[in-house]
């Protein structure tokens, strides 16, 4: 044995070492387990040492002092283990509470959605509701219109409206029109257009044609395009005169056609 | 009293012990060695703590007694010492140890730190050779007959141990003990070489060792 530890031992059993010699001695005996058992007999005999001086009886209150210490410990760690039981508990309970605080809350946001989407869906179906009611309403109105348009129909339109193409002639060939015409009525509207500026003292005349004899319908007043649009009126029915025709005539008209005719059609 | 130190047995004792205590309840704990009580201690049951205070108070105090010369002060540290038993039993191994042993120290331990706080220094060893070495026979009544005949027993056979030991060795043992001196403390109080010191302390405690044991000495 170390010779320094042997000197040491005596008094580490004695526990009366400073630190740096007890934690010397404590290596050692890691080290040397072999050891050990001298040092335990040497501590046995430390310890009878105790029973070498006289025993004094304690006075009953360091024992009731003691005793209450201890009671009142025991209590604080009654207290304290009940304390942790109760924070197991409330952290259990915490954590299923907030588990269904979650569940409130998310069931809360989805039935806030769900509620919205129902009144955006209410205010759809009530707009589509007033949609067709507004559609209802103008289907009715426009039945009615027809209705009132087929009530007025017999009197106003035409039974038999026709409309008739014009051509020009060889003399302005671009000239072309549409004569919108109830061969039974007396009046017709005649549209054309293609027709050249005249030389100033010139005019267009129409001329409502039966049978080779040319009735004068009026003179046409063309714009800078060429474009005019004339009412052809008729002592007789548009619909006995079998062509219509269009003539170049000095300012004012002439009772017969006189120049050249830039448009003829069949009526 | 513990019946024995031998660590192999004291463990086996407690499991035997432990057994029984749970078994029958009407076994009284002033039966129970020191090292079942120590471990229901160590479960914080008080009546444990009771029953080893009524065993073993009056020689703590008497070692505070020894070392503090006041026993107002020595009372404190009666009280201390179990209060420490009560907080730190769990940390008691009876391999390493008997209860007895390992209580004495911590008495011990407050009552040389408490002396030592208090700035006093201690009595010349002549005058604690002479006075300490008398018997108190004041019975103490929280004792039960058997344990207060034991601790006589105890102190007769630790005396006569004692009185074997050349003057010298046993004054280096007994202040290093009761007073908590070191080594080189003692070799200055006594003017002797620390090689002397460390050769009488051996010798003082190998006598003893010897002597206990002979006297088949029980703890």
């Amino acid at each position: 044995m170390d010779k320094q530890i042997e000197e040491l031992l005596s008094f580490y059993a004695l526990d009366a070492l400073n630190d740096e010699e007890k934690e010397l001695v404590e290596a050692y005996l890691k080290e040397h387990p072999e050891a050990r058992p001298q040092v335990e007999e040497m501590g046995n005999a430390v310890s009878a040492l105790a029973y070498a001086v006289p025993p004094v009886d304690p006075s009953p209150r360091s024992k009731e002092a003691l005793m209450r210490r201890v009671a009142a410990d025991q209590r604080a760690a009654s207290v304290t283990r009940n304390q942790h039981s109760q924070s197991r508990e409330l952290k259990a309970g915490n954590i299923f509470q907030a588990f269904s605080m979650a569940v409130a809350i998310v069931a809360i946001v989805w039935a806030v959605i769900l509620n919205t989407q129902l009144g955006q869906l209410r205010n759809e179906v009530l707009t589509l509701r007033n949609a067709i009611v507004a559609q209802a309403s103008s289907l009715e109105q426009i039945n009615q219109s027809v209705d009132q348009i087929n009530a007025k129909l017999p009197q106003e339109i035409p039974s038999a409206v026709l409309t008739i193409s014009l051509k020009g002639t060889d003399v302005q060939p671009q000239a072309q029109g549409q004569l919108i015409v109830d061969p039974n009525s007396e009046s017709a509207v005649l549209v054309i257009a293609g027709l050249d500026q005249l030389e100033a003292g010139k005019t267009y005349q129409v001329w409502l044609i039966d049978g080779g004899t040319p009735v004068s319908a009026g003179l046409l007043t063309v714009d800078e395009n060429g474009q005019g649009v004339f009412i052809v009126t008729s002592e007789e029915a548009i619909g006995s005169f079998n062509a219509l025709g269009i003539s170049i005539e000095p300012e004012g008209g002439s009772p017969q056609p006189t120049g050249d005719i830039v448009v003829l059609s069949e009526l | 009293m513990a019946p024995s130190k031998n660590a192999t047995d004291v463990s086996m004792r407690i499991n035997n012990e432990s057994n029984v205590l749970h078994s029958q309840d009407d076994m009284g704990v002033e039966q129970l060695s020191d090292e079942v009580l120590a471990a229901q201690v160590a479960r914080g049951e008080s009546h444990a703590l009771e029953t080893l205070y009524d065993r073993y108070a009056s020689t703590v105090l008497g070692i505070s007694v020894k070392i503090m010369d006041d026993q107002a002060a020595a009372e404190d540290v009666l009280q201390e010492t179990f209060w420490r038993v009560w907080r730190s039993a769990a940390s008691y191994q009876s391999q390493r140890g008997s209860f007895t042993g390992w209580l004495f120290r911590i008495a011990r331990n407050l009552a040389i730190d408490a002396y030592r706080r208090r700035n006093i220094r201690p009595r010349p060893i002549t005058d604690v050779d002479d006075n300490d070495s008398k018997i108190d026979q004041t019975p103490d009544p929280s004792m039960d007959v058997a344990e207060q005949s034991q601790l006589l027993l105890n102190n007769k056979q630790v005396l006569s141990a004692l009185a074997t030991l050349p003057r010298m060795q046993r004054q280096v043992i007994e202040m290093a003990y009761y007073y908590g001196m070191t080594r080189q403390e003692i070799a200055e109080a006594t003017g002797e070489a620390l090689g002397t010191i460390h050769t009488r302390a051996r010798l003082a405690l190998q006598k003893l060792r010897e002597e206990l044991q002979r006297d088949e000495f029980e703890d």
